[in-house]
């Protein structure tokens, strides 16, 4: 039994095109101490996914209508709100992707993680304010007795991350959902968090869920990776399986996205790839393969039916194309 | 925000809190200033000056309608029954600014908890609260605060109730729309998942976040009170057993056009509390908007 078990989950949304289906059917699973990378485009589910776990899906017009999350064998789904509750924050915590917004300006950051300390530990305010100060530093805040007495915007983007770390660890959570952690910062500043990252996760044994869509930040942090596409999981394997073998014709196009500074075949840097067209608006999924528009390998089978994630049970894909062995 | 500017040295980037940010900023604002000052001056005028003057209000102490200077004794003159003015102005003005005071908390409290409410729980709750509220926008306020005061004892109390009942519509509407405003936030998101309950983020996380507009509308809220409190001693249905600046222009309003002091003077009083409240009210406005901070 793996730590943290999403199983056939499906997610609902009531919209003005009716009822659209945000996550449909998507599996997952993470070990203690294990970091897996979920990867995709803007609007592939990904944060959909991590509300789903933290229970915080916004309902209405969200809805889990289908599909179990367990932690540690425990229903998250149909647990009380009161239980959901106590294991946020404790069990469960997320670090979110802009560090602008996700903290309170009118409280410092010493208060706020003191305060995320006082609601599931049974400790004095002092207490929990030397608690957050000894997290402050431990998440590598200079000065960080005197920066606990500073408001949100008197630290700077990577601080303010740091600080919504600390606050994230601050109970020890079993998993850590980091929702695009490095999005909003400096590219030096990315290396640090994720070393951080990668420190605080040896030290507590943690399960890491990253969700990104950086393909760099996935080969710096995931032992595994799941990318998805239009609400479902469309290849999943080992980290280095999938940067150096993606079988998905969407993977090697993420793959390919990945900037390369060095010198190509003519001397000259090798021009940026993309991938042509967006993710199709979830109404407008039909029948088949949600790829196959902006597919270079897409046939007749890609219009039909929607390919299932099949192959070896430790890099499956769910491409016709790869199933039927074609270039 | 000057205080994120990184090139300000580290001691003037520590402005401490969101507040304190804000009164430095109250401090430079002159007209604000002046309106602080003067109502300070008002208040300590209303608490103590009775004291000093040591006059009765309520005594005939001299013939009706004495012309205000005409005696060194009485320097704003008495009124139509020969009650001196000054003493009336300085009794007058406690009760005038309580109830002021008490109509505008008792507005925040009813309108920001149902605004709250609203405002975060939306759907159903957020429906009903809001045509609870509407109910009571369309009731005409003097009209309702007259009907209230007279069914009840025309007294204070009943009179800053009145007042609270007829105006919390306006507070209510603004703290939903901040609420709904923020509740869509990252650090209310954030809150929730570090298991915050929703009690908690609604008074711990939002509200002191919704605070400056409200400060605000208080502020403003106040002088409005004071008006209507005015306004109802002038229509006669003021508390008579208390002396008050209303009461004073409702009593010698019959006589304007013989003697024109008697009501003239109460109402300078009001206008300049009004004014000064007002001015307070414009300059925390100004000192919450962020977007005005560089001028």
């Amino acid at each position: 039994m793996a730590l943290l078990e999403i199983d056939e989950l499906k997610v609902t949304f009531r919209t003005r095109h009716g009822p659209v289906t945000a996550l449909d059917g998507v599996s997952l699973r993470v070990e203690a101490g294990e970091t897996l990378g979920i990867v995709g485009e803007s609007g592939c589910g990904k944060s959909i996914t991590a509300l789903s776990v933290m229970g915080l899906v916004p309902s209405p017009p969200g809805n889990i209508a289908g599909g179990a999350i367990r932690l540690a064998g425990e229903d998250l789904v149909n647990t009380s709100p009161r239980r959901l509750r106590r294991l946020r924050g404790s069990e469960i915590a997320m670090i979110f992707q802009e560090p602008m917004t996700s903290l309170n300006p009118v409280f410092t950051a010493g208060d706020q993680i003191a305060e995320a300390i006082m609601l599931h530990q049974n400790v004095s305010r002092a207490e929990a304010l030397s608690r957050a100060v000894a997290l402050l530093d431990r998440v590598g805040i200079p000065e960080a007795r005197r920066r606990a007495d500073d408001y949100p915007h008197q630290l700077s983007g990577g601080m303010r991350q740091r600080v919504m770390i600390a606050m994230a660890v601050s109970c020890q959570p079993k998993v850590l959902i980091a929702d695009e952690p490095t999005t909003a910062l400096d590219v030096t500043v990315q290396a640090q968090i994720f070393d951080l990252l990668n420190d605080l996760q040896r030290e507590t044994g943690a399960a890491i869920m990253l969700i990104t869509h950086d393909m760099g930040a996935i080969a710096e942090m995931a032992d595994r990776v799941a990318v998805m596409y239009a609400g479902r999981v469309i290849e999943e394997g080992r980290a280095d399986d999938i940067l150096d073998l993606p079988k998905h014709p969407y993977t090697r196009g993420l793959i390919a996205c990945i900037p390369n500074v060095g010198k190509g075949e003519g001397g000259e840097p090798p021009p940026l790839a993309e991938i042509p067209g967006v993710v199709p608006p979830l109404h407008l999924l039909g029948a088949g393969c949600a790829f196959r528009e902006r597919c270079g390998s897409a046939f007749e089978r890609c219009a039909a039916e929607r390919p299932r994630l099949l192959g070896p049970a430790a890099h499956p894909a769910a491409c016709h194309a790869v199933e039927e062995g074609r270039p | 925000m000057s205080a994120a500017d990184p090139a300000a040295p580290r001691k003037a980037a520590r402005a401490e809190s969101p507040l304190r940010e804000a009164w430095v900023m109250f401090r430079r604002n002159r007209p604000a200033m002046a309106g602080l000052a003067l109502l300070v001056l008002i208040i300590l005028a209303t608490l103590y000056g009775a004291l000093l003057y040591g006059g009765d209000p309520y005594e005939i102490v001299w013939a009706p309608h004495e012309p205000p200077g005409a005696t060194p004794e009485f320097p704003l003159g008495t009124d139509y029954l020969g009650r001196d003015i000054v003493a009336g102005l300085l009794t007058g003005g406690g009760p005038t600014l309580a109830v002021g005071a008490a109509a505008a908390l008792l507005t925040m409290l009813i309108g920001v908890t149902i605004g709250a409410l609203a405002g975060y729980f939306g759907g159903a709750i957020d429906n009903l609260l809001m045509r609870f509220t509407e109910f009571f926008q369309v009731l005409p306020a003097l009209l309702f605060a007259m009907v209230l005061v007279t069914l009840f004892s025309p007294s204070l109390t009943m009179i800053a109730i009145a007042i609270g009942l007829v105006s919390w519509p306006q507070t209510a509407r603004l703290t939903r729309a901040e609420f709904l405003k923020i509740r869509k936030l990252e650090y209310v998101t954030a809150a929730r998942a570090i298991g915050a309950r929703d009690g908690r983020i609604m008074w711990r996380v939002i509200l002191p976040n919704a605070l400056p507009p409200l400060i605000v509308s208080a502020t403003l809220t106040i002088g409005v009170a004071i008006l209507f409190e005015a306004g109802l001693s002038f229509l006669g249905l003021g508390d008579p057993n208390t002396m008050s600046w209303g009461l004073m222009i409702g009593a010698n309003r019959a006589y304007i056009l013989s003697a024109w002091w008697p009501v003239t003077f109460p109402g300078l009083a009001i206008f300049l509390t009004v004014f000064a409240v007002s001015l307070v009210g414009d300059g925390l406005n100004d000192a919450f908007n962020p977007k005005l901070r560089e001028r």
